[in-house]
């Protein structure tokens, strides 16, 4: 009993971990594509 | 009856405009609201020669009549109504004779809107402090005006004032800047379509945020035969204007203003000559940076060896009190151990912020900013380049988004990209745990080898930003012009709960941001330790038994050969073993390899993971530092972190880009995926040669 909830336990933090991973680094909403700055880009600089 | 005429007290704020408001109106004042808004209105009655009664408003400080605040636009909105009860007969600008070129600013916009206008130079009692001494007729005649040299301090030169603003009618109305100046086109059309309308009254509404009687921007916009410019293009010419006039301070300050510093006497100018100095200043710059590296080595050896001692054994009651388990070892192996391996960095981190608070509290940092100027011109950087460079010490992201006041795009692209090289808090943790186990303790002249050592790579970070920028300068084919501008505060005493808060608020955000990635990778990791596929993992103990079993080790010995076999056959081991070939000429095993991948994520993950590698499977509670330190290379034989592997690995984190966070800042600052992996390939592979050569070099 004591190994399948631990088991159960390590499973869950795994998973929450690697979701939490993903969701910082790898998916990210998509922001609407702009060109790069420089020039006239109205990017904050000029 | 007398004749009363309205005055405006106008001026940047701390000119000692109030002060001149008190001594022109004594106890004759009253404080109220501005009409709808929260804006304090201060009024008074000032009695003048010839009978003449002043009815004057001390108007909120403000820097320029191009507003971006409450307080400023009440200024506006007074400036540009004319059927405003309280519209000014004539506007007294208040300036400071310290910064006498900033308030001019001011006063040439208000100048331009046909107001008779008078200049005030308040403090004159600090001009012979300063040095300063000035040509009042030359100024007159170039600014077309009167001036009233006072110091309200002393009470000097306010009769003078009450008398020229009696005779406002010999005050020229001429403007200091043809608007037309600024777009011959544009302007032309703008005069053909309001020909009754001031120039310069009508770019201030359709430039700002404010009513202007009963035309508003509106109606500017409707009538047909005037077309209005985009926002972006009525900025840049409202930055056009901005020089034009500052090009105008500049000529008339040539002649009118002189600034001798050697013959100033008072005692932030004596500290000025001294902190800004050519060869001093860089020399006290140089010995503050020492005495701070040494000061972190020096208090934080006790807070820290006490919490490693802490996790160590925290580790070990969580093994000996909870049911054994996977769980139970996820904790004890994965866990603590890889939180361990950051909060044991707080106290060096605290110091560290601690002292660049200090130095920013107490005026300082902007000595630094102006001092290392000279250097950045050279390497195509501006001085504003210093200020994330510096920030970079704590963290390239907020440095990365710091570059935003440079002005200049091709500046600003060079210091981004070369930023991410400045030491950040999170290479301090891999730095300090690979110095602590490669580099003796001995002093030189007092000073700890590992200190010198953390300094030193401080100073590479630094340099290699710089040279990096001087190459990119070269390279880079992007015309654009800079202009430094930088307002040195007054020395102070920092106050001790501003220091308190910068440091409270850096540590958390460290540990915390940190933390929560260091515990989900930590997780991953243990995971990956402490699983694998194949035969060689799931039958580890047995074959290790039969492999050993001639030379009869004792149970502990056993012990420590199982769990090594396993974790050589586990997940990372087997991806670990993949990458070894690749890094093993730089000096590192597959645990450092792992360690370095995974710190991808962040830098200071690389402590936590070696924590949690060498953890696993162990059950001593040895600190981090010392399993670090029995580590054994697999092929040479002897310690795995020896002077020429550490040195090799710290060199490679001073220069890889390890980071993803940074990567995807230089990504949304850039708006291109272009520069953050040429970012990641040209530092990695930089630091990868680097890392290389010392240690081949070094063994």
């Amino acid at each position: 009993m004591n190994t399948i909830i631990q088991n159960i336990l390590v499973f869950t933090a795994l998973i929450l971990a690697v979701m939490f991973i993903v969701k910082t680094y790898i998916w990210s909403p998509k922001k609407k594509k702009t060109k790069a700055c420089g020039g006239d880009d109205n990017c904050g600089c000029h | 009856m007398s004749k009363q005429i309205n005055v405006a007290l106008i001026g940047n704020p701390n000119t000692g405009k109030t002060s001149v408001f008190n001594a022109l109106t004594g106890l004759n004042q009253k404080v109220g609201n501005y009409p709808g808004i929260t804006v304090e209105k201060k009024e008074g009655i000032c009695k003048l020669p010839r009978g003449v009664k002043a009815h004057i408003i001390d108007l909120p400080g403000t820097y320029s009549l191009n507003a971006s605040s409450l307080d400023e636009n009440v200024v506006i909105e007074l400036l540009l109504n004319k059927n405003d009860k309280d519209f000014p007969d004539i506007a007294v600008v208040v300036s400071d004779v310290e910064n006498l070129k900033r308030n001019l600013l001011l006063f040439t916009q208000i100048k331009d809107l046909e107001i008779p206008t008078l200049l005030v130079i308040n403090m004159a009692d600090r001009m012979s402090y300063k040095g300063i001494s000035l040509d009042i007729d030359y100024l007159e005649e170039h600014l077309q005006t009167k001036i009233a040299l006072i110091s309200t301090r002393k009470n000097e030169g306010i009769n003078n004032l009450k008398n020229l603003i009696a005779n406002l009618k010999d005050l020229p109305i001429k403007p200091c800047l043809n608007a037309s100046e600024i777009d011959q086109d544009y302007f032309d059309n703008l005069r053909k379509a309001f020909p009754n309308q001031l120039l310069y009254k009508l770019w201030l509404v359709i430039t700002q945020d404010v009513n202007f009687g009963k035309t508003d921007r509106n109606e500017i916009g409707a009538v047909a035969n005037f077309k209005t410019k985009s926002k972006a293009d009525l900025k840049r010419l409202q930055q056009k204007e901005t020089i034009k006039r500052y090009q105008f301070i500049n000529n008339v300050l040539k002649k009118g203003q002189t600034i001798d510093i050697s013959q100033a006497k008072d005692l932030r100018t004596k500290l000025d000559r001294i902190l800004t100095h050519k060869v001093w200043g860089y020399t006290i710059f140089f010995v503050i940076l020492l005495t701070i590296f040494q000061a972190i080595y020096d208090w934080s050896s006790i807070p820290m060896d006490f919490i490693d001692t802490v996790f160590a054994s925290l580790s070990e009651w969580t093994k000996n009190m909870l049911p054994s388990g996977a769980f139970t070892n996820l904790l004890a192996e994965g866990i603590i151990p890889g939180l361990g391996g950051i909060v044991i960095f707080i106290p060096q981190i605290a110091f560290l912020f601690l002292f660049i608070a200090v130095l920013e509290e107490s005026g300082y940092m902007s000595r630094v900013v102006f001092l290392m100027d000279r250097v950045m011109r050279r390497f195509g950087l501006s001085g504003k380049s210093v200020v994330p460079l510096i920030s970079g010490t704590a963290c390239a992201i907020p440095a990365i988004m710091a570059t935003r006041n440079i002005e200049s795009w091709k500046e600003r692209l060079i210091t981004i990209l070369v930023t991410p090289f400045t030491t950040c808090s999170a290479r301090l943790p891999v730095y300090l745990i690979i110095i602590s186990l490669v580099i003796p303790e001995g002093r030189f002249l007092g000073l700890s080898y590992q200190a010198l050592t953390l300094m030193l790579l401080y100073l590479i970070g630094f340099g290699t930003a710089v040279i990096s920028a001087y190459i990119l300068n070269k390279i880079l084919k992007i015309k654009s012009k800079t202009f430094f501008v930088i307002e040195m505060p007054n020395y102070k005493l920092p106050m001790f709960k501003n220091v308190a808060l910068t440091v409270i608020e850096k540590t958390k955000s460290f540990v915390f941001g940190a933390g929560k990635i260091i515990l989900a990778i930590s997780i991953v990791l243990w995971f990956l330790a402490s699983y694998g596929p194949g035969e060689q993992f799931n039958n580890a103990e047995t074959i290790v038994k039969a492999e050993y079993a001639p030379q009869n080790l004792n149970e502990e010995d056993l012990k420590q050969k199982i769990a090594s076999h396993k974790l050589e056959h586990s997940f990372i081991g087997i991806t670990g073993r993949a990458i070894e070939p690749a890094i093993r000429p730089l000096g590192y095993d597959w645990k450092i390899g792992i360690a370095i991948v995974s710190s991808f994520a962040a830098r200071e993950v690389f402590v936590g993971t070696l924590a949690t590698i060498y953890s696993v499977g162990s059950d001593d509670e040895a600190t981090i530092k010392n399993r670090m330190a029995a580590e054994v290379n697999p092929i040479l034989g002897g310690p795995l972190f020896t002077f020429a592997s550490g040195i090799s690995l710290l060199l490679f984190y001073a220069f890889a880009m390890q980071c993803m966070s940074t990567l995807a800042i230089v990504k949304r600052e850039t708006n291109s995926w272009k520069w953050p992996v040429l970012q990641l390939v040209i530092m990695t592979a930089f630091a990868y040669i680097v890392a290389l050569i010392a240690f081949q070099f070094l063994k």
